[in-house]
Order: structure tokens, then sequence, then C-alpha cells
């Protein structure tokens, strides 16, 4: 008796097992028929056109609560945007904290909201083989903004960089009209007039520079770093990194694109990976850099800068004006910091920043839906016409912001943002709901700056006079490939992190760099390579 | 209560006539030095970070960025705990997390119980397979997203349910009470069924009057990791005027320190909730479920240890 029910029940999931893949090959062939998915479409969308439901829709978000700003129903965003677009938004609040963790158990689910934004590539790769992500690159004839922008711009090396194996993209990514590098290194300029040391230009002259500042004050670390954790050094290393023609610290890559050879190379046993080591050692060695730079917290180092114990931190726009000078401010009156234009490297004049920026992931059973069209209308017009991220950011003129003659947008008289206008007494995003990071990136080089200080608009147009650094071509990985690759991912990149604080700090000399590429080696590191030039090579056959 | 009384005092009274009689040994003396000391480094390190959070909580910023705040408030001000007092939000999921506290812990009191009581009865059959049913989700579980397809297919997926029921039974908690149970003399239960008494009879009119210590410390128990817990709510809820007070914190906490929590690249937007922020509101989060300690802790040594000595 057993025996034949357990025999029914393995047909029967033999036949259910079936079913699925029929009905899955069954979905493929009709990708590109959307007749009945226009249901509240335009018919006569296109750029410049103000999108308009031409019936109430509705459309799930996922949306990523923000603790600066948490979500407010009651805000003139959700207000506006249904009174100009007729779609109103249904938010998913997700807290910031986890918010890729339930984003993941989301699509796992499949109870994934139909709009999925704030995703950072590659971030989108695990959703792609689940089937669970639509293949947005199906669809952008209905995105004419978005389609407009990438020609435009010249973007289309940089979106092929997000290309899948099968020559698709999953994400739409947030676009600039010019790279925004925000990280760089700021400098105590008192300091400098005191020493009569002028502002550093390269990485050589903050050698120079570092150097003065020790043998003036020897009991100081003339350098000392934050955003060390959960990656060691993750912000200097990054923007040393991108001076030297490499990558490491947050935006380590296991591949580095090597034109000449025209292959890819693995980064960690790369010439310029050595050379910005062998840097940060005598940085270090010298006693110019803090060697707990790699491991203190972000508040130990604003102590220490604030504590005039260091002169030198990296830094942004914000934490330039929100962490270091407040503390300055409290602690040693008559203190000047400044962002000084990120210091140049062997790489170059090179402006390292990426013109794409986190995006949005559309789920697959929105295809489904009547409105489909409509939905992908709206997000064209949401996040990619000039109208809707200026909506996005400022909101409604002469509501929440105001222009001069000149055009430049300014907060209205009752507004603050960012302190652009102190004596308001409303919030641009607390209180309004504008200028939100779920909706509000990317976009024209005037809307981009428009938050801007002076003092920032002076540093990105040093930035913007130097070239944007050269996008890798696309080399995707096939699933089984990915399921490979990221076995050796792991103790690879612990291995090169390991490694690279041992030889920045001296626990390892530099004259062991062969013995440690060999080391490289017998953790897979060739064939690491191997298997992404192969799809390196794969992907120029298929594609063009 | 008098026989209890009368029997602590005559305790003290011979523990303070004891240095006439017998003198304690050397060896004895020493001991209770080394474990005064030890004893006293242990209060200071388990104390120290929370008496530096209240001192933080209370400082001005400056001092804190100095680094200059140990164990006393420096530059005294109430401005921040005015505002987080002033976050409607803040106030909502406290509320949220009292109330899922209260409900959870009713329900996991009643549930575990129940089972714990059922199963300290040898003579029940199938006893074993019970056992090892709750053992078994000690050691396993479905998983993260097949718990989320449950929890929504039962339709609890924004409700209250979703955050008092999943975990309603602790099994660690279960085996104490099975144990506690099994301790009662048989010979009681028995004596009530003479007397009349059906099985709910004994369980309510002679078995949980004589748990008290063992309810008050699952009591505890529960409650503590109710009103800590942000995981399933987190999980369960969309919607922020649900998630009890913990989550809200969290976003907080986390939020402040992660300049590239999101996978790599920085916030354009800094993250940046201010020093005495965040302790004031660690601060605030804490002290109710603090306060519960003292009330309960006396019922505690006995309550855990009863079961574990007699079973």
């Amino acid at each position: 008796m057993l025996h034949r029910t357990w025999r029914r029940a393995a047909i029967a999931a033999a036949s259910l097992l079936t079913l699925t893949l029929v009905a899955c090959s069954e979905e493929a062939s009709d990708a590109k028929d959307l007749s009945g998915n226009r249901a509240g479409a335009m018919a006569d969308y296109d750029v410049g056109t103000q999108f308009t439901a031409t019936e109430p829709l509705s459309f799930s978000i996922l949306y990523n609560n923000h603790p600066n700003y948490p979500l407010k129903n009651e805000w003139l965003f959700w207000s506006e945007l249904t009174k100009g677009t007729n779609v109103k938004l249904e938010p998913v609040a997700v807290p910031l904290s986890d918010y890729e963790q339930k984003r993941s158990l989301l699509v796992g689910a499949g109870d994934a909201p139909l709009i999925i934004p704030k995703t950072y590539h590659p971030a989108e790769n695990q959703f792609v083989s689940s089937g669970a992500i639509l293949p947005v690159s199906d669809y952008l004839d209905l995105m004419p903004n978005f389609k407009e922008k990438i020609d435009k711009w010249g973007l289309k090396p940089e979106i092929d960089t997000l290309r899948q194996s099968d020559g698709k993209f999953y994400l739409l990514p947030g676009l600039h009209e010019k790279p925004w590098q925000e990280y760089t290194v700021a400098v105590r300029t008192d300091i400098l007039d005191e020493l009569k040391q002028p502002v550093p230009k390269t990485w050589d002259e903050l050698y120079t520079v570092l150097k003065a500042m020790k043998a003036k004050y020897p009991d100081s670390y003339p350098y000392s770093d934050r955003w060390s954790k959960p990656t060691p050094g993750g912000a200097l290393l990054r923007i040393a990194g991108s001076s030297f023609g490499t990558q490491a610290g947050w935006s380590f890559q296991h591949s580095t694109w090597d034109p000449a050879a025209g292959k890819f190379v693995y980064t960690g046993a790369t010439e310029q990976y050595r050379q910005m080591i062998q840097y940060l050692n005598k940085l270090v060695t010298e006693g110019l850099l803090d060697p707990e730079s790699f491991t203190q917290s972000d508040e130990a180092a604003r102590q220490k800068l604030a504590n005039g114990k260091s002169f030198v931190i990296s830094s942004n726009a914000q934490t330039l004006v929100n962490d270091y000078r407040p503390d300055l401010a409290k602690t040693i009156p008559g203190a000047k910091l400044v962002n000084i234009p990120l210091p140049v490297g062997p790489a170059g004049e090179i402006n390292p920043a990426s013109r794409l920026e986190n995006g949005v992931m559309i789920s697959k059973k929105a295809r489904d839906s009547k409105n489909f069209v409509a939905m992908m209308q709206f997000i064209d017009w949401l996040y990619y016409s000039d109208a809707g991220q200026e909506f996005a950011k400022w909101g409604i003129e002469g509501t929440t912001f105001v222009k001069d003659a000149a055009g430049k947008r300014m907060p209205a008289p009752d507004v603050d943002m960012i302190g652009l206008n102190p004596k308001g007494t409303k919030h641009l995003q607390k209180d309004f709901g504008f200028a939100n990071g779920v909706f509000a990136y990317g976009g024209k080089l005037d809307l981009m700056q428009s938050f801007f200080s002076p003092e920032e608009l002076e540093f990105q147009k040093v930035m913007n006079t130097r070239k944007p650094v050269d996008v890798p071509p696309p080399a995707p990985l096939t699933d089984a490939e990915r399921e490979q690759v990221s076995l050796w991912e792991t103790p690879l990149k612990d291995y090169v992190t390991q490694n690279t604080l041992k030889f920045i700090l001296g626990q390892r000399p530099l004259t062991e760099w062969d013995a440690y590429v060999g080391e490289l080696k017998a953790k897979n590191a060739d064939q690491y390579i191997e298997v992404v030039n192969k799809a390196y090579e794969r992907f120029k056959k298929d594609n063009g | 209560m008098v026989t209890v009384e009368a029997a602590e005092t005559g305790e003290t009274r011979r523990v303070t006539r004891r240095p006439k009689g017998i003198r304690p040994t050397r060896g004895y003396r020493v001991f209770q030095a080394v474990n005064a000391v030890i004893l006293t480094g242990v209060v200071i390190v388990t104390l120290y970070p929370f008496v530096n959070i209240v001192a933080r909580s209370l400082s001005d910023e400056a001092y804190i960025i100095a680094g200059r705040v140990n164990l006393v408030p420096r530059g005294f001000n109430l401005t921040t705990y005015k505002l987080v007092m002033s976050d409607a939000l803040f106030w909502t999921n406290y509320r949220n997390t009292v109330v899922y506290t209260v409900v959870a812990t009713v329900i996991s009191i009643v549930l575990t119980t129940c089972y714990a009581y059922v199963l300290s009865k040898p003579r029940l059959k199938g006893r074993g397979a019970l056992v090892g049913i709750a053992v078994f989700t000690m050691f396993f579980s479905g998983g993260l997203i097949p718990n989320y397809v449950l929890i929504t297919s039962l339709g609890m997926k924004n409700t209250i349910w979703a955050v008092v029921v999943p975990n309603a039974i602790n099994v660690f908690n279960l085996l104490v009470m099975k144990a506690f149970f099994e301790s009662l003399p048989e010979e009681l239960e028995e004596a009530a069924a003479v007397d009349g008494l059906n099985t709910y009879g004994t369980l309510l009119r002679i078995v949980l009057p004589l748990s008290k210590a063992i309810i008050a410390t699952m009591v505890l128990f529960y409650a503590v990791s109710f009103w800590n817990s942000w995981f399933t709510a987190f999980l369960y809820l969309d919607q922020q005027e649900m998630f009890p007070v913990t989550v809200y914190l969290r976003n907080l906490i986390a939020g402040a320190t992660g300049a590239q929590s999101a996978g790599g690249v920085a916030e354009s937007d800094a993250v940046q909730a201010a020093a005495t922020l965040q302790a004031v509101t660690i601060v605030l989060t804490t002290l109710p479920i603090l306060a519960v300690y003292p009330f309960i802790q006396r019922y505690f040594v006995s309550g855990v240890m009863l079961g574990a000595v007699k079973g």
C-alpha cells in the first residue's frame, strides 16, 4: 500500500514539474506582443511628453525607508505625483538598514512589488537566474527618455557592462551626464599655511606635505583615516587605487581590463596594485599614515581629527560639512579643512567615478499586467525625463522651489535643504518627500549640481576637466560560471585584503610580492581570469 | 509567606552569630576575597557600557566627539530627549513593542505551559515523538523563504499575529518547564484526582499555583526576547507604523554607521544620526525591560534551578 502511494506521489510530482517546464517555455515566445498590456498607456508618449495615464493606475513599489526622512503618506510628493501622472504608488516600506535582505526575501518568495528601486549593480545578478526579474533591455522601446539619454550622453559602453550572458540587462540604472566623484581627501589648510606648503595636487605632493606635517608635529599621525568597516581602508584604497589605475577597497573587482593586452588580468596581482601598496607602505613606515586607519571606527578617526592628532582624512561633500567642520569648530577654533581635488597618480588626470547609479529592477510578473506599457512609460517619465527628474528632486516650482533669472533653482523661502536656506522652517525631504534617494538621482549636470555648495561646485569643476575612466568591455558569466567563480571569489578576496594590509603595514616585506602572486595562483586566480576572458570572447562573438 | 520569613530571619541570625563560634577557615576567606574581586570586575565590565550610554545621552555632542564622555555626562542637556520624544513614529513603534510583547508573552506562556505539562506525564502515549518534534526544530528549520511563504499564505502578513505566533514556543524554555513539572510529586495530583478534579482542574488549581516561580521565570525569558526581537517584525511587516521600536532603533543606528551599506556605493544623502541621538534612543528602549528584572528576579534563580536540579 505504502509503496503504491509513494509511486503515485512521485508520478504526480514529475508531472507537475513537466507542467511547470512547459509553462515556462511557453511564456518566452510571446515576449514582444504587447497588445494586451496597453491599458492606461499613452499612445503618443515620447521625449518631452508629460506622462499621464489614461485611467487611474496603481503600482506597488519597494520603498527604502531612510531614517533621516521616514516615509509619510501625506507628502506632497505622493499627491502631486498622482495629480500629474494619474498613478498612485503603493510603497512597501523596508528599513534602510536591512533593505537588501528583505529584497532578496521578497524576490525569492515571489512576493516582490512590481517596481524594485535602489538596486546597485551587480546585486541584480543573483536574481537573474531565478527568472523573477524582467529583462528590461527587451522593452527599451517603451522608454524614449532612457534611450535618448543613453544616446545623447554616449553611455552605451557603460550600459554594456550591465549585460548578462544572454546579452540582456535586468537593471535600469540611474544615468549621469557627467561622472560625479564624491570621495577625496580633506586637508587642514591652516596647517598647510603654517608650514608654507601648497595644496597637494598629486599623491607625491601629498607625501611631501604629510612629511612636513610630521616634521612639525612628530607626535601626530598626519593622515588617519575612517571608513574602514566592514572593508578595511575602504575609501582610502578606493581613491588611491583609482589614481594608480587599479581597483581596491570599496571598488575592488577581481578582474581588471588590460587594454594593451586585450584581456582581463587579476587585479590583486597587477603592477598598478603593487605600486599603490608600495606608496601606502611608504606612508606607514615613515609614520605619516596612521596604521589604525585600516581598522579603527569612523568615530575614532573623527576624534583624532577633531583633537588635532591628525590633519588629513578621507572625505566627501557631506562629511566635510556635516561631520568634520562642526567637530573642529567645537574643538579647534581657527582650523580650516578643505576637500582637495582628488590627488593625481600614475593613472593620470582621470575622473574615476562611474556615470551609472543604482537603479530599478522590475518584477517579471509586471509583464503580465494589462498596465505593463503604462508602467514602463511611468518609470521612464519619473526616473529619466528632465521634467520627472526635476520634480523628484526639487518638487513644485513656486511651492517648494523658485528659479532666479538665470534659471538657478533655490528652495522656496520657507523650505530648507542641506543648509541651502537655513531660514526655512520646513524640510524638502522630511516634510515634502522630495530629493528622496528612492526617486531622485542622476540627470543633467545642472540638475545634479543644483544642491552643491559653491565649494563643491569648484571641486566638481576641476574633476570634470579630467577624463572619465575607460569602461571595461562586458564579460558576462553564465549561471554555471558564476556559481563556479563565486566559490573562488571569497577566499581570493580575503587573501588579497589580508595581504594588502600586511604589505601596507609592513608585516610582510614587499620583496615577497612574487611569492604572493604565486599564492594567488594557488588560490585559482588564473582559473578565475580564464573564465572571465572566455566570457569576454564569447560575448564579443555573440554580440559583435 | 510567614513561614518563609521566619526561616530567613533564622538564617541571618545564625550567620551573624557565626564569628563567635566557628571561625571561617583561612582558605574560605581567601576564596571570598578573590570572589569579591572577580565579581566586582564583572559588575564593572557589564555596567560600564550602560553607564557610558546614559552619560552620552545626557551630554553635549561636542564632548562626545572629543572623546571626553566616560561615566559622567558633560555639558548636561536634555534637548535630544525632547527631540526623540517629539517623533510620533517613535511612540507609535514604542506602543507596538509593548503590545507585541504583552500579547506574545501571554500566548507563549499558555502554549508552553500546556505543551510542557502534557509532556511531563510519563503515561502519555507518543510522548517520545512529541518531544522529538519539538527538539527537531532546535536543529533544523525550513529556512527564511519557506517560512515567509507559509506566514504569507496563512494571511498573517502585516498583522500582529505574524509577530506573536511564529516563535511562540521556545524549545529550551519548554524543556525547562517540562523538567519542572516532572519534579512535582505525583501524589499531589493523585490526591486532586481523588477529590474529583479532572485534568484541567488539576492543572489550573493545583499545578499552576505551585509553579509561580517557573512561570515568572518564563515570563521574563519570553518578555525580554520579544522586547528585543526585530527580525520577525522586519520580515513580515511592510508598514512602518506597525514596526516595533527595535526596528526603528536598528534603522537609526545601522543607517548612521554604514555610509556605504548599500553595495559599496555611498548614499549620496548623508546618513548621520548624531551620537547623542543613538544613545538617547538606546536608553529609552532598554529602560522599561530593565525595570522588569528586579521584580521577577527573586523567582528567577529558584525557577530555573528547580527544574534543573531535581529533574
